[in-house]
């Protein structure tokens, strides 16, 4: 018996593969495999995971399915074998641009997916606190009653719609107009505690908040400099990049206070207190503008403001650098003259920058200092920010956050009738699905909750705990919806489990149960509805590098799982607006149909170029792989010849204008039409009597040879453009911008003179809006250097901010040092994602990390008396408290201690194991460690911090 | 009584025979299964070295 | 004749483990059995550094030569494989082996050492090609599927390497010409200056 399917070449055309040599590998494979977008969907059978059992070549017709690791956001693909609609094996994806083929643990394991046997299998409420199976039709009633009840009482800001990074495109989009049509803006997602300090502080700089170049880029590197980041542990494929460079000679200077797998790579390591980012950037600034090395030129053309950063830099002398971060000169000094002898640059950052009471400032920061070098805007620079999960990038661009609409048009009446348009609703009617109270000022105006930003995810405790009276919304947040979310990887644990208790109704939508369904004591009013992966479903997702890639389905959902944009039908038609969510969108059974609702974002999302990438473009880009450069990621030949990988955004106009998409971002040397961009033009055209605006620096072949202002119908006439609009096109664009005009026409012509349709100005070092309009440094609210909080005080607490108080100078004041005197600080391991319920529920990974650590310093170890392998007790100036395994390490310099983040199931040393549905109890358990993370929110963004606060540790 | 001793050490004794006839361990040589392949090893030896060339692109 | 090589190139391997779970996926490997695994030196101190390990396949294997039941041999593409109908499971090869290869399923109610399993190159046993007696003992056939093993296929910084030992040499090679001799680990320069 012997019969093979299996062959050796996943890809038609395969480079260094002779005839003979295809011969000969697939001569065992008999008609070898086609991939499923060949196939008519009806190969894909049905299945149960069938477990245990092995499946064996000769059992059926094997199909290779192209689909996209769903762990991070680099983007692998998969290539996913499947017979009898049973995923059997996972193939290497050697023609994919982003990996070759490559994998971390987390993606060589992708296929345990396809067995799911720690799932949640089907609809489950807790009933007297025992957990009872129900009906996906009762699940479904019984919670829109409750909702609409809630509603009836308190108003819609009482439902809080908490969405993922793990939707693809068209599900984070439909989520956003779900909660828009529900009438609320308390929806949101992990982007705000992962990278919305960045997004704030980028797009504030020069456009828009997104990395800026790729990872391919990395490649043309001559300088590589981390800080916050250790990709390789959170983005392993990415060193693939960093090492091409790095083998080309580039140096590669890591800074962050853990010695990280990354820093073992690093040519240049440096260790700083943790919250020291921006005294370390100014310090690194001093030396450069103390040597002339800064890029005169660009400065001059290209960016507004940096005056005022020069004069906070002088007072960042080596001595005070050294006080503040605990870096010497010379490290410092050698990092900054690397980076200004090896250009162009590229400067990567993650958490370790972000998650701060000053994240935005951090990010900001990082910003200026590669505008100083003249590092923008080219191919090897740029700010190469590493988003965290799979399609994080995607959801943020599609607006589920509680502070914009799709495309970042924010909330004002403008935006709203921009998207009522889209959806083709009437605008009226979609405003008094709101509440019509006020509760707060804008602009001097009492605003509707409408157009004020709804409370975000980090704070959603908040708004179910804090005193109604205080909260910018009619009532409380009374019921809980926590779709695709894992609470464990957010701060304040006890709390947490306090305002869980507290909801009227909690909703779990996720494919485990993950930590919400065991935190709690809740007995009733929680249900788990099983959702399916990104495998058992299709559609497109946004890469880091805003590339978007079409994803096919791999198997059916498992068990009585549904996708996600199948669930939001069905909650839709309970709660009586599905006519409107669905007005141009097919229905097949009650599965919407993810071709239409991207057509329908196509058609809106204007701002950031997600117009032009239509399902038939990506789809035929995931057929011809093969045919793309794997440094530029542009097509050379083949049916997408001349398109860059992913369309990446902004990919203008609409799919008509052919254009290719925008590898790197502010490239100046390219014309828009090809892919080449300037600084945005979004903060008006003057400040304070300076030109805001480009001077002497235009995009290749740009008609016109200066800066300008972003365009509008008005700016066409001017300029005699506006008749080389068509009459259709004229019809839809009078009276708008670039933004607005949904025939594309402003866009498509402006591109058509060389010109980008969003104005040519200079990037700013300085926000004026900010609360720091010049970043500075500010000491953390929980920080152990009190001799520092007199000259770098935080913030003073606020009365409203995301509808909420927010405390600053009230926690800083108070003295915790002495009771508990070291810095804590958290990060990711290589096997685990996230809160990790889905990664330690496989056990190919869990078995390589059973259990929960701290990592302290032998030094500490050794005053708090405890050993390595020991448990310890970690307790945190809040109360909270975790059993843990010492794992005592060099790794961490004395002071500091470090934990993940991906532990849950154990709480303040109780084994949760009993809570869980019988069946789900993932393969590893351990303590959270933000069971002890504490209260610390950013100035603009309400990011939490969990990279700076104080802990005990002492023997268990 | 010396009778029974004797006997008792002849029947002790028989235990220490040693018979040189069982199989004798001779290292380094396969008993097991032959492991067929339909193609010759220098047949395979092409197809693998082509693939090789695929895993270990320009990186 | 090809002679099948595993190199694990230091400067690169940053201790992802995706050579444990491609491992691990492709073969089904129970839990507690590692035919690779990632070895850590001066884990947290300036030069460490990490390889990616499994067995060797060794020219004159030591554990072809210790076997009390001979169940190894050698391909004609330089794998060491063995028959685990014949395997005893004593442990002999574990004594032999200088990487620590050989792996021992438990079996049974009483935790008893099950058959020797070991990384078979992605080569399968000798059993037909292919065939359900082969999957269930040995895994996969990736050789005979004209593929190399997975774990290398999918390393994420290609520092795992896995082919006929010249081929591996020569881009090897290269690799530290590119490199011109400098050291790719922090630390590396000023550990042995003393």
């Amino acid at each position: 018996m012997k019969l093979t399917k299996r062959n050796a070449n996943s890809s038609a055309n395969q480079q260094g593969v002779d005839r003979r040599a295809f011969l000969k590998g697939s001569g065992i494979a008999a008609g070898g495999a086609a991939f499923l977008s060949l196939l008519p969907p009806a190969m894909i059978q049905k299945v149960e995971a069938a477990e245990g059992h092995r499946h064996a070549y000769d059992e059926g017709e094997i199909t290779k399915v192209r689909s996209v690791c769903s762990h991070c956001s680099v983007g692998c693909g998969v290539v996913a074998e499947v017979q009898n609609g049973v995923w059997i094996g996972q193939e290497p994806s050697f023609e994919h641009p982003f990996n070759l083929g490559s994998h971390c643990a987390k993606g060589a394991s992708l296929r345990e997916h396809g067995h799911g046997e720690k799932r949640l299998k089907y609809p489950m409420k807790k009933v007297a606190g025992k957990w009872q199976r129900v009906s996906w039709e009762q699940a479904i009633d019984e919670i829109g009653d409750k909702m609409l009840s809630i509603r009836e009482q308190s108003g819609p800001d009482s439902v809080y719609w908490l969405g993922s990074a793990k939707h693809n495109n068209e599900q984070a989009y439909l989520f956003r107009k779900f909660a828009a049509l529900w009438g609320t803006n308390n929806v949101d997602h992990q982007a705000r505690i992962c990278h919305s300090t960045t997004v704030a502080g980028v797009a504030n700089t020069w456009g828009y908040g997104a990395m800026t170049n790729s990872y391919n880029d990395i490649h043309n590197a001559k300088a590589i400099f981390i800080i916050g980041a250790n990709p390789a542990e959170a983005h392993p494929v990415s060193l693939q990049h960093i090492f091409r460079a790095k083998e080309k000679g580039a140096p590669v200077i890591v800074v962050d206070p853990r010695f990280t797998r990354t820093a073992a790579h690093a040519d240049h390591y440096m260790a700083i207190r943790p919250g020291t980012d921006v005294a370390f950037v100014w310090g690194m600034l001093w030396h450069i503008f103390k040597n002339g090395w800064e890029d005169k030129e660009f400065i001059n053309q290209r960016v507004y403001g940096i005056d005022d950063i020069r004069t906070e830099v002088a007072k960042w002398t080596p001595d005070e650098v050294e006080r503040v971060t605990g870096t010497k000169e010379a490290d410092v000094l050698k990092a900054a003259q690397t980076m200004a002898e090896h250009r162009p640059g590229t400067f990567i950052w993650c958490m370790g920058g972000t998650q701060h009471t000053t994240g935005n400032n951090n990010t900001r920061a990082y910003c200026i200092f590669q505008l100083v070098l003249g590092n923008m805007g080219v191919s090897g620079g740029g700010t190469n920010i590493f988003r965290g999960h799979d399609n994080v990038q995607g959801a943020t661009d599609l607006g589920v956050l509680s502070h914009t609409l799709p495309g970042y048009y924010g909330l004002s009446e403008g935006a709203w009738k921009h998207w009522a348009k889209v959806w083709d609703l009437d605008y009226e009617w979609m405003k008094n699905r709101f509440d019509q109270g006020s509760y707060e000022e804008s602009g001097g105006k009492p605003a509707n909750p409408m157009n004020t930003k709804g409370i975000p995810v980090s704070r959603w405790i908040d708004g179910v705990l804090e005193d109604k009276d205080n909260i910018a919304q009619n009532d409380n947040v009374r019921a809980m919806v926590l779709w695709g979310h894992a609470p464990n990887s957010q701060t304040r644990g006890p709390e947490m489990k306090t305002a869980m208790e507290k909801l009227d109704l909690m909703v779990v939508v996720d494919p485990y149960p993950s930590i919400s369904a065991v935190l709690s004591d809740r007995q009733d009013g929680l249900y788990l509805l099983p959702a399916a992966t990104q495998f058992e479903t299709y559609g497109s997702l946004s890469s880091s590098n805003r590339s978007m890639q079409w994803r096919h389905k791999v198997i059916e959902p498992l068990f009585e799982s549904k996708p996600d944009h199948v669930i939001m039908h069905k909650f839709a038609t309970k709660l009586g607006f599905a006519d409107q969510l669905f007005k141009h969108i097919t229905i097949n059974g009650e599965e919407p149909l993810i071709e239409d609702v991207t057509r329908e974002f196509n058609k809106g999302m204007w701002t950031i170029g997600y117009t032009g990438q239509t399902p038939e473009r990506m789809k035929l880009q995931s057929d011809n792989l093969h045919t793309f450069n794997k440094t530029t990621l542009k097509a050379e030949g083949g049916p997408c010849d001349g398109e860059y990988y992913g369309l990446p955004w902004p990919c203008w106009g609409t799919a008509d204008m052919k254009h290719p998409g925008t590898p790197l971002l502010y490239d100046t040397s390219k014309s828009v039409a090809e892919g080449g961009l300037t600084f945005r033009a979004r903060f008006g055209v003057e400040h304070d009597g300076d030109n805001l605006l480009a001077e002497g620096s235009f995009s290749a072949g740009s008609q016109i040879t200066d800066g300008y202002p972003e365009f509008t119908a008005d700016m066409l006439k001017k300029l005699g453009w506006w008749d080389d609009l068509t009459p259709t096109e004229k019809v839809a664009a009078e009276g708008k911008n670039w933004k607005t005009d949904l025939s594309g026409g402003i866009q498509r012509v402006a591109i058509k003179h060389g010109c980008a349709p969003f104005g040519n100005a200079k990037a700013r070092a300085v926000v004026w809006e900010f609360p720091d309009p010049v970043p500075i440094h500010r000491e953390a609210l929980y920080t152990n250097r009190r001799d520092l909080i007199e000259k770098y005080p935080t913030y003073d607490d606020r009365r409203s901010f995301y509808r909420l108080p927010t405390r600053y100078g009230s926690i800083q004041k108070q003295d915790f040092s002495k009771d508990y005197p070291l810095i804590m600080t958290s990060g990711r391991l290589v096997e685990y994602e996230g809160g990790g319920e889905e990664t330690r529920s496989n056990p190919w990974l869990a078995e390589l990390q059973q259990e929960m650590f701290v990592e302290i310093n032998p030094a500490d170890a050794n005053d708090a008396g405890v050993k390595h392998g020991e448990q310890v007790w970690v307790d945190g100036p809040e109360g909270g408290q975790i059993k843990v395994m010492a794992f005592v390490t060099p790794r961490v310099g004395r002071g500091v201690v470090f934990m993940p983040f991906h532990f849950g199931g154990h709480y303040q040393g109780k084994d949760l194991t009993d809570k869980y549905p019988a069946g789900t109890v993932p393969y590893a358990l351990g303590e959270s460690c933000n069971t002890v993370f504490t209260y610390g929110y950013d100035s603009v963004t309400q990011m939490q911090e969990t990279k700076v606060s104080l802990c005990r540790i002492r023997a268990a | 009584m010396k009778i029974i001793l004797i006997a008792l050490t002849m029947l002790s004794l028989t235990a220490c025979y040693e018979d040189t006839d069982v199989t004798i361990h001779e290292a380094g040589v396969y008993k097991g299964k032959v492991d067929k392949h339909n193609q010759t090893s220098e047949e395979r030896e092409a197809i693998l070295a082509k693939r090789f060339k695929q895993v270990q692109t320009d990186r | 004749m090809a002679r099948m090589k595993f190199l694990c190139d230091e400067e690169r391997c940053i201790e992802c483990n995706a050579c444990v779970t491609a491992c691990k996926n492709e073969h089904e490997v129970p839990w507690g059995v590692n035919r690779r695994r990632v070895v850590t030196m001066d884990d947290g101190l300036p030069g460490e550094k990490s390889i990616s390990v499994a067995c060797m396949h060794c020219t004159d294997a030591p554990c072809q030569a210790v076997c009390p039941v001979d169940c190894f041999y050698t391909t004609d593409d330089g794998v060491v494989l063995h028959d685990k109908d014949m395997c005893i499971g004593c442990g002999y090869c574990l004594y032999a082996c200088p990487f620590g290869a050989p792996q021992y399923p438990q079996e049974g109610a009483f935790g008893a050492r099950g058959k020797m399993d070991k990384c078979t190159f992605c080569g399968g046993g000798p059993e037909e090609d292919h065939s359900h007696e082969e999957l269930e003992k040995y895994g996969r056939n990736r050789l005979a599927e004209g593929k190399l093993p997975l774990c290398a296929e999918m390393c994420s910084t290609k520092a795992l390497i896995a082919g006929d030992g010249d081929i591996v040499s020569d881009l090897f090679r290269n690799r530290v010409i590119r490199r011109q001799g400098r050291q790719e680990t922090w630390g590396w320069d000023t550990a042995y200056q003393d």
